[in-house]
């Protein structure tokens, strides 16, 4: 059941990528004043464009099940890749899927790096899913996600 | 700004893949927090680019926003191709910029 609700959400927001481009622009615009808003669903869209998500066991998410200081989170994306220069992975994308701001880092990988790997601590503002999107060099995007529970905000 | 490069594990060969962990002092400020004394919000300022350079060519490009930590760490992984010098280029939404530098020497 869980999968199927799951698909059904991508399948809409692969139905608003195509009419909403100009919101993300906007947001975009925003970045250097205030705070930055961005929902999840405007965030996947600008990434793949509309295309689909698949899941995939090729991408490994670590983070805590539960983060007791969500000021802190620890997050490692690790995409099961040649990182060849015909076969890799363009890119790691990092959300928190409840943030005011859900989008949290874009890292453009090319096959120097040899693994593609991304490791880094991100803010939580509570309980939520973190979700990690891999573009991989055939344009196919695959993701992975997994919930933390937040004890403690890290929005404050 | 300061800025920590650290290649892990210290030793290594050419062709190994190793981590790249940087780190750099800054508040990440998502400009929802507010002053605790005059209550007035605090502007958002956080580091917006981080590109990764070896021998003055592009590795990784990252571009990241105001959810990582307060004094955020970037890790990834690199493929030792032999000697050089590894550079990153970190920039802030203010337009501060800082560049560091580290020497990839490779063992054996």
């Amino acid at each position: 059941m869980e999968r199927r609700s799951f698909l059904k959400s991508f399948g809409a927001v692969a139905a608003c990528a195509v009419a909403l481009p100009h919101v993300a622009s906007a947001a975009e615009e925003k970045k250097s004043g205030g705070p930055n808003e961005m929902n999840f669903e405007t965030a996947v869209a600008a990434i793949t464009g509309g295309k689909a998500l698949t899941p995939s066991a090729k991408v490994k998410m670590e983070a805590p099940e539960i983060a007791e200081n969500g000021a802190v989170v620890p997050v490692k994306v690790t995409v099961d890749s040649p990182m060849s220069g015909k076969d890799y992975v363009k890119a790691i994308h990092v959300l928190a899927s409840k943030n005011g701001n859900v989008r949290c880092a874009n890292i453009y990988l090319t096959p120097a790096n040899g693994e593609a790997f991304f490791g880094t601590r991100i803010k939580l503002g509570g309980t939520q899913d973190v979700v990690a999107i891999a573009e991989m060099s055939d344009g196919t995007f695959l993701i992975a996600k997994q919930n933390v529970k937040v004890t403690i905000g890290g929005c404050g | 700004m300061k800025t920590l490069i650290k290649i892990k594990p210290k030793t290594y060969a050419a062709g190994d893949i190793v981590k790249i962990d940087f780190m750099a002092m800054h508040p990440m400020e998502t400009g929802m927090r507010k002053d605790k004394d005059t209550g007035a919000l605090i502007p958002a300022n956080y580091i917006d680019e981080v590109k990764f350079m070896f021998n003055d060519t592009l590795i990784t490009k990252m571009v990241i926003w105001e959810s990582l930590s307060v004094n955020p760490l970037m890790s990834i992984s690199f493929k030792v191709p032999g000697a050089g010098t590894l550079k990153v280029i970190a920039k802030d939404n203010k337009g501060q910029s800082v560049e560091s530098t580290t020497p990839i020497t490779p063992k054996g």
